[in-house]
């Protein structure tokens, strides 16, 4: 399939940006968003974006299969592991979904559209209309592709013209899904550019920023620190920093039946994009007390890492990341040698999976890439203190509870600081409703005009 | 090879063995791995958390006959085990990593017997790499732009410069330790100090040998820098930097930090050496010989005989082909009472006759353990 060079990020090798160039582009955008964009209805958008997400789930979708074809080379993941992630993302995304995460963020889809009361607005007697940025800017930061499609989305239900400004190497998919739209709706693909360039060049950005209306970002802390201190005053900032994410599996759970189900539900989770995203489980906390200790468990999932690998195999890894797993697994295996609680299981003849089981609640960064530590712990309180180090940095935890015992656990995660609790296996398959790190992912990017009505007098 | 020898005499054998391969000629491949396989056979008895170690392996010393198949203990295990035969009450000294408050450092433990080989060992390489012209014997003047062993007794970098320091460059005029010891553990360079070191060597003619790790060679230079000042260093100085940043100073690459000392300090970068050594090993690795030519092509690496350099697999395990990458495991032979097969945790390319150092394979051992997630972040970022 031939892609024409429609975005920025579509010409080979790159163009030669510049700022004035970057400034232009933003003009144009917010001219064809006044044309194409302001006045459609949140029903015609959410039909629109719900068939290209069913579109893409076609296996021969001409999208999809570039995506599967090029992705592997350029993002590092297998064919299947893609493949995978691009079925639970674009399965998340139905009718239904939008009109859900709609609803939810505005009270009603029609408040995009004119001002409108709900129940609470008509007792005080006014109505009220919620406006998307003129220009929203994305500048996105990792390899996963469902973030930067996700932030396109929103921002077409926000009506905002919408400029995107991909980490180097990382647009393919973000790309493609545009390029899907533009083909059922080229007036509002027109709306929409994506370029790609090193973080950092300056002038590039300072030519952006000072376009932006509002600007979403995710990325390292200090990426995000400095784009913000570059940001003009009068624009609004809403910022994804780096999470972690963590699985909990109650003793109950350690049983014959329970065990191969919530294992294979834990390696999925571990698979998925390679345990590089932020909602990926960097460590499970595993209760002890029940049937099996969880150092069954551990084993357990380790048979799962495996026979994942068959099916979903992990993507080569570059050597230095190579390099870092194998360091990790020298160290434990020196005390696996020497400490009575320490086991490691790994892949044979390769680094694909790494799983550990070791009687250290601390939490500690896993180096992704499917390596995970099993960590027996008493309960939830115990768990918590480990994972003090990162409070306030968990996203979400995968849960494996009965359910006598999930309000109980879910109360106490959230009032730690917890944003996202899910059940173990659905992990990287947040629903499109997904208050992102605990925000309205949506509500965030309006801003609301009320009309206090004058029909008292 | 059915008995055990004992430690200290084979301690001896490694002595003599260095000194009979010091000019870097006569490769004894028999002799390296005779004595490789004793070490690990008496390492094997003597060294408890190292035995369970090979034992989980299923490796052990009545089968091994190549000293390629000994087993490495990753260095980072320094800092959680007693990787020693030493008893307690036969230590007398113990080297740690660099290390600050927050994290634990490794711990390399050492007796006389111990310590007396180091110095030889590191003494003959030294002199190979810094010294090829016997100029220490000469008038040279020895600055190290590190504490001296009172103020930093358990770093084996200081150890190292007050050893391969020549007894006969003695008075503060012709030997000087020039930083001070921070309360956090870093070390601070005394800029004054180190200053009016090199200026008084102008003055008398003297050459200069600068020892000291990469962010101490910045800081020095920044202070010339903010004076504006430019010394020219006599002929025949050089320079010996070792180790990464950690944090300590801004990042430089090494071409910029040559550039600079030339520049700032009259050292031409043919008489810039770059040695690669950790607490964890008794011998060092350099990069060049002062004042030969430069060769093409990235610095590379070569220990001594008595300390081979292997760059293994990630996933095999084996040795890669020369131009590949992996993680560089060394055989040093000067290590007798602790382990000998140590793999580093660093990333290189096997050259034919060394390694290039890629650096330290990210997220792991300390930095990886003690940094918070938004400084880890590679490609996984964003849900």
């Amino acid at each position: 399939m031939m892609l024409p060079d429609y975005f920025l990020a579509d010409v080979p090798g790159g163009p030669v940006l510049t700022p004035q160039l970057v400034t232009d582009a933003c003009i144009t955008l917010k001219q064809n968003r006044t044309r194409h964009l302001v006045d459609r209805t949140t029903a015609e958008l959410i039909e629109l974006l719900a068939r290209v997400a069913g579109d893409w789930l076609e296996p021969d979708n001409p999208f999809r299969r570039r995506a599967l074809e090029e992705g592997p080379g350029v993002m590092g993941f297998s064919r299947e592991t893609l493949n995978a992630g691009l079925d639970d993302f674009f399965g998340s995304v139905t009718e239904e979904s939008l009109r859900a995460l709609v609803t939810q963020d505005v009270g009603h889809p029609h408040r995009l559209e004119r001002p409108l009361a709900t129940e609470q607005d008509t007792h005080e007697g006014r109505r009220a209309l919620a406006v998307g940025p003129e220009l929203l800017v994305h500048v996105t930061g990792g390899v996963l592709p469902n973030p930067p499609m996700t932030s396109l989305m929103l921002g077409l239900l926000a009506r905002s013209a919408q400029f995107m400004k991909c980490a180097r190497g990382t647009s393919l998919v973000p790309r493609l899904f545009a390029h899907s739209l533009r083909e059922v709706a080229p007036k509002l693909a027109a709306t929409i550019e994506i370029a790609e360039w090193r973080g950092g060049d300056e002038p590039l950005e300072a030519a952006l920023l000072a376009q932006a209306n509002c600007v979403t970002a995710t990325g390292r802390d200090t990426t995000l620190a400095s784009l913000r201190q570059r940001l003009p005053v009068p624009a609004r900032w809403v910022s994804y920093g780096h999470r972690v994410s963590v699985g909990y599996v109650t003793h109950e759970m350690l049983s014959s039946r329970m065990l191969p189900e919530i294992v294979q539900a834990a390696a999925r989770d571990v698979a998925a994009w390679d345990q590089l995203g932020c909602l990926s489980p960097q460590a499970f906390y595993v209760e002890s007390g029940g049937r099996f200790p969880p150092e069954h468990f551990a084993e357990a999932l380790a048979g799962a890492m495996e026979k994942t690998e068959r099916v979903q195999p992990a993507g080569p890894p570059a050597p230095e990341t190579a390099a870092a797993i194998a360091a990790r697994r020298r160290i434990y295996e020196l005390r696996a040698a020497n400490l009575s609680h320490t086991r490691l299981w790994q892949s044979p003849g390769s680094t694909a999976w790494t799983v550990v089981h070791e009687e250290d609640p601390d939490f500690k960064p896993s180096c992704g890439h499917r390596f995970v530590p099993v960590k027996p712990v008493a309960n939830l309180t115990e768990a918590l203190k480990g994972l003090d180090p990162v409070r306030g940095q968990v996203s979400t935890v995968g849960l494996g509870a009965p359910g006598p015992r999930e309000t109980e656990l879910v109360t106490g995660f959230a009032r730690w600081g917890v944003t996202r609790i899910c059940p173990l296996g659905r992990m990287q398959i947040p629903p499109l409703s997904w208050r992102h790190d605990g925000r309205p992912s949506l509500g965030d990017l309006l801003l609301w005009c009320d009309w206090e009505s004058s029909a008292r007098w | 090879m059915n008995r055990t020898e004992p430690l200290a005499d084979l301690a001896g054998r490694v002595k003599a063995f260095i000194r009979c391969t010091a000019d870097g000629v006569a490769l004894c491949e028999d002799e390296f791995t005779a004595l490789a396989l004793r070490l690990f056979q008496a390492q094997f008895e003597q060294v408890e958390p190292y035995r369970r170690f090979c034992l989980q392996r299923g490796v052990g010393p009545e089968a091994t006959t190549r000293w390629q198949s000994v087993p490495a203990v990753p260095a980072e295990g320094f800092k959680e085990f007693e990787l020693t035969a030493l008893a307690p009450e036969e230590r007398v000294r113990v080297f740690h990593s660099s290390a600050t408050s927050t994290h634990r450092p490794s711990r390399h433990f050492h007796g006389p017997g111990s310590l007396e080989l180091y110095e030889v060992s590191l003494g003959a390489w030294f002199e190979r790499h810094l010294l090829p012209d016997a100029a220490g014997e000469t008038g040279m003047r020895f600055l190290a732009l590190t504490p001296d062993s009172t103020a930093a007794p358990h770093s084996s970098l200081v150890h190292m410069f007050e050893a391969v320091i020549p007894k006969s460059a003695a008075g503060p005029d012709r030997r000087c330790f020039a930083a001070r010891v921070n309360p956090d553990g870093g070390w601070r360079l005394e800029a004054k100090q180190a200053l009016g070191f090199l200026r008084n060597a102008v003055d008398a003619g003297d050459p200069v040998c600068l020892l000291g790790p990469a962010f101490s060679h910045v800081h020095l230079l920044e202070a010339l820098e903010a004076g504006g000042e430019a010394l020219r260093l006599p002929m025949g100085s050089r320079l010996m930097e070792t180790g990464g940043y950690k944090g300590r100073s801004r990042e430089v690459s090494r071409r910029e930090l040559h550039a600079w000392i030339t520049r700032r300090l009259g050292i031409a970068p043919e008489w810039i050496v770059g040695e690669y050594g950790m607490s964890e090993l008794g011998s060092q690795a350099y990069n060049h010989v002062a004042g030969q030519a430069l060769r093409d092509g990235p610095p590379v690496f070569r220990f001594p005989p008595w300390g081979r350099a292997r760059v293994i697999s990630p996933d095999t395990g084996d040795e890669v082909a020369p131009g590949a990458t992996g993680l560089v495991q060394v055989f040093d032979l000067a290590n007798v009472w602790s382990v000998m097969a140590v793999e580093t945790g660093d990333l290189a390319r096997r050259f034919d006759d060394g390694f290039e150092l890629l650096g330290r394979a990210p997220a792991t051992g300390p930095r990886g353990c003690s940094l918070m997630p938004s400084d880890l972040v590679g490609k996984g970022e964003g849900p």
